[in-house]
């Protein structure tokens, strides 16, 4: 996932993800990877599923992908890269016909909306277009009318912890509404593992992401993944059969 | 020795390149392929598919990929896996979207996981899940039961007792995770999306 750093920094090209990531090492440590392309200048769909088809070659794990994606030949593009499912964000606001024409071609399963908030005066609103375009749609008004949308699955971004390593805004699930079908990611202030356990402890809470203890923490990833196992917190084992292949 | 060959069936709705990437990563070589006469004579036959049953059917029918599958399986060394909704296709009705008939290779029907307050079940199925198996599969060699996979689903192949070798999950209700009856087998689950262990499960699928 995004992160404020991630933002602000050109980090560089493929070459310097694939020496300084190594997607297929962390691999045993994700249960799924999120890949967004935050391109503010115009973006170049071809380029960014080049990267995507050298990152997730070797990487056995689920992977969405996402970044403006404006069209079903755009979704189709990302998914014949390596993507298994699709990130949406802006269009969900802006073009909500292309989410059911999205969820026609490729079943709601495989779209995952993605949504920015920012708190004002205690209510969170939407914003859109990398956070640059702040909505007057509150999370409230949006997840309330989420059943209508062709939708598998709903990510939650704190644009106010995104890249501070504070911890979740876990008041955003307030927001939720009683017997929410759709399962929940949220997003944005992770610092570390504590952060993950405090989010896979509410019951609201499906998922959690972070970019913070992949871009920047070392083996983060791996040790966090430890650590919550030693918590007791329910996750899957990758490592059972690790060798024979 | 060569390398064990692999038709991928590409009818425009699946995850073709990761699962083309899980066999490269076995040492096997794909063939991602929309022609009717290469998969008629596969050995190794991949149904993929991420996406709706009935636009599924539709564009299997279209260009007559459900006879090139049946005529590849005349033979009987040849090995079809079906994935996700690949597995489902394999069945012989989906609720999806109406009712559509699919191939007919196994006597199940798929519909639409159901919520209600009691359960607070999240639909779709989203995320590693333990399945459970206790039959010999080849499928399922030295693979622990209750080893987790990769599931992302809304609907599900109901369990009957003429099906063969099957291993389960849960998800309010049990279903189909995976099943090889014969030549034909199947998973709900992605084994190219679940780490080492969906690796073995293919390795398995290309083993005689």
């Amino acid at each position: 996932m995004l992160s404020r750093n991630f933002r602000l920094q050109k980090v560089g090209d493929i070459d310097w993800l694939e020496k300084n990531y190594g997607f297929s090492n962390v691999g045993f440590s994700i249960d799924e990877l999120i890949v967004l392309d935050v391109s503010r200048s115009p973006r170049n769909r071809d380029k960014f599923s080049e990267v995507l088809k050298i990152l997730t070659n070797d990487c056995f794990a689920p992977i969405a992908a996402g970044g403006g994606i404006n069209s079903v030949a755009d979704a189709t593009k990302l998914l014949r890269s390596g993507a298994d499912k699709i990130v949406v964000n802006s269009a969900l606001h802006s073009n909500k016909r292309l989410i059911s024409e999205l969820a026609r071609e490729f079943g709601r399963q495989c779209i995952i909306a993605s949504v920015d908030c920012k708190q004002i005066e205690g209510n969170f609103y939407i914003a859109t277009n990398n956070g640059s375009n702040l909505t007057d749609l509150t999370l409230t008004n949006f997840l309330e009318q989420c059943s209508d949308l062709a939708i598998g699955e709903i990510c939650i971004n704190s644009i106010d912890r995104d890249g501070t390593g504070n911890g979740f805004q876990i008041e955003l699930l307030n927001c939720l509404p009683e017997l929410f079908e759709i399962p929940v990611i949220i997003s944005g202030g992770v610092g570390n593992y504590s952060h993950l356990a405090e989010g896979l402890n509410d019951p609201r809470v499906d998922a959690v992401a972070t970019a913070n203890l992949l871009n920047f923490m070392g083996d983060g990833l791996a040790s966090a993944r430890s650590q919550l196992v030693n918590l007791g917190i329910d996750l899957p084992n990758f490592n059972l059969i690790k060798n024979t292949i | 020795m060569s390398k064990k060959q692999v038709v991928v069936i590409d009818y425009g709705m699946g995850n073709l390149w990761s699962v083309a990437s899980a066999i490269r990563h076995l040492g096997a070589e794909p063939h991602i392929t929309t022609s009717a006469k290469e998969i008629s004579s596969a050995n190794f036959l991949i149904l993929p598919g991420v996406g709706s049953f009935r636009r599924a059917m539709e564009a299997i029918r279209k260009n007559s990929i459900d006879q090139a599958i049946l005529q590849s399986l005349s033979q009987s060394e040849t090995k079809l896996l079906g994935i996700c909704l690949g597995m489902q296709l394999l069945g012989s009705t989906s609720s999806e979207d109406g009712n559509t008939q699919g191939l007919g290779l196994v006597p199940n029907t798929v519909q639409k996981f159901t919520n209600n307050a009691n359960t607070r079940l999240k639909i779709p199925h989203v995320g590693f899940s333990e399945v459970k198996h206790d039959s010999n599969t080849k499928l399922f060699s030295s693979i622990p039961s209750e080893s987790c996979f990769y599931f992302v689903h809304s609907y599900f192949m109901g369990l009957t007792p003429t099906i063969k070798g099957v291993a389960t999950c849960n998800h309010g209700v049990e279903f189909v995770a995976a099943f090889e009856q014969g030549q034909v087998s199947g998973t709900q689950f992605h084994p190219e999306k679940s780490q080492s262990i969906g690796l073995h499960l293919l390795k398995n699928f290309l083993e005689r």
